[in-house]
């Protein structure tokens, strides 16, 4: 899922930057609009250590293996402060494995960011449905970490489409490509269980937690 | 005149004898030598996974834009290619599936290296990496809530 340095052309690369300036600056001035800013802070801070580790948590997908993501899982519970999370999670992933890139890091960000902004407002329908209901939460939870990964794989898989490098062959690319978005397929059904399980857990232990989205 | 026909004669002879298929040997020797520096890649994701099937694109160092072979990787994410010798310099060997892959950068000449595996980690220095990063954060988490408190 990650964009390494040297597969999009300088020109995309500097357009991921300039877009994730305007999207980071307005996660910010939402999250300092609240009337405790740094409340939430901690939560931003062991999801996003989160989400740097998972990468690392492989799932073979026949002929291909795909990892963790949990960008809807941010997005459901932190909110705005997913976007920042998910920036500085790929920061560190970029600088110390080289997961990703520097270069590409705006394009990454975008890529899992964006869709971790759709999956909070999926999280929020609860609220205007029944917010106490576990039910509510679980099948709200699934859905923002299925539609988070899943919106992150169709950008993917757009952009990559069409940024091919002619030296490459582009079918035997495209095949590629198509058959790596389909392995993602069982991994959004993962990652939507795994954000209803902790979004009903946080739920029940610790309530106040989803309070803020 | 006899003298005449006794040197054709001679000269004839002298013909057949040379053209008579027989072993000889010679006295002088010569070598001749060829080196072909193969090179072999292995390319894998950082799981250790092969990149069976990966598309491999090879640059020479005189036209580093445009690519010197093509091929495919193969079950094992190998790829052998036999560089020209006649071309030092830093070969560029791309690799990419699906949008994953990286380039390398092969030295061929003087400074060919034997063997190099560039950017690679070993399980320790991952889980030891991670757990610096991971204290950060958990360092931000406990500050921000003991400002809090």
């Amino acid at each position: 899922m990650h964009i390494p340095d040297g597969f999009l052309p300088a020109t995309v690369c500097a357009a991921g930057y300039v877009a994730a300036v305007p999207v980071t600056w307005y996660s910010l001035r939402k999250i300092n609009q609240r009337q405790n800013p740094r409340e939430d802070i901690p939560k931003a801070s062991v999801l996003t250590a989160a989400f740097f580790v998972v990468s690392w948590i492989h799932i073979p997908v026949p002929p291909a293996s795909v990892h963790l993501v949990l960008n809807g899982l941010l997005g459901a519970v932190l909110g705005y402060f997913a976007f920042p999370a998910i920036l500085i999670g790929l920061f560190f992933q970029a600088v110390m494995f080289q997961h990703g890139g520097l270069t590409t890091l705006g394009v990454n960000a975008l890529l899992m960011g964006l869709p971790a902004f759709l999956s909070y407002y999926i999280f929020r329908i609860r609220n205007v449905l029944r917010k106490d209901s576990k039910v509510m939460t679980g099948i709200f939870g699934f859905l923002a970490g299925f539609v988070g990964l899943g919106v992150s794989v169709a950008l993917f898989v757009v952009i990559l489409l069409n940024f091919i490098p002619a030296d490459f062959d582009i079918a035997t690319e495209r095949t590629a490509i198509y058959t790596l978005a389909l392995a993602h397929l069982p991994l959004m059904v993962i990652e939507g269980v795994f954000t209803a399980l902790v979004t009903v857990f946080l739920q029940r232990v610790r309530p106040k937690l989803l309070d803020s989205v | 005149m006899n003298m005449k026909w006794n040197f054709v004669a001679s000269f004839i002879f002298l013909l057949l004898i040379l053209a008579l298929p027989m072993k000889t040997y010679a006295h002088g020797a010569r070598i001749e030598y060829t080196v072909d520096v193969t090179i072999e890649i292995v390319a894998m994701y950082d799981n250790g996974e092969p990149m069976a099937g990966a598309q491999v694109v090879v640059y020479a160092p005189d036209d580093p834009s445009t690519p010197w072979l093509t091929g495919v990787c193969d079950d094992d994410g190998c790829f052998t290619f036999t560089p020209d010798i006649s071309k030092p310099g830093i070969w560029d060997v791309q690799v990419r599936q699906a949008g994953h892959g990286d380039m390398v950068h092969i030295p061929v000449g003087e400074d060919t290296a034997t063997t190099a595996a560039p950017g690679g980690y070993t399980v320790f220095q991952i889980i030891l990496m991670s757990a610096c990063v991971i204290w950060g954060f958990a360092g931000t988490t406990l500050y921000f809530l003991r400002r809090r408190a």
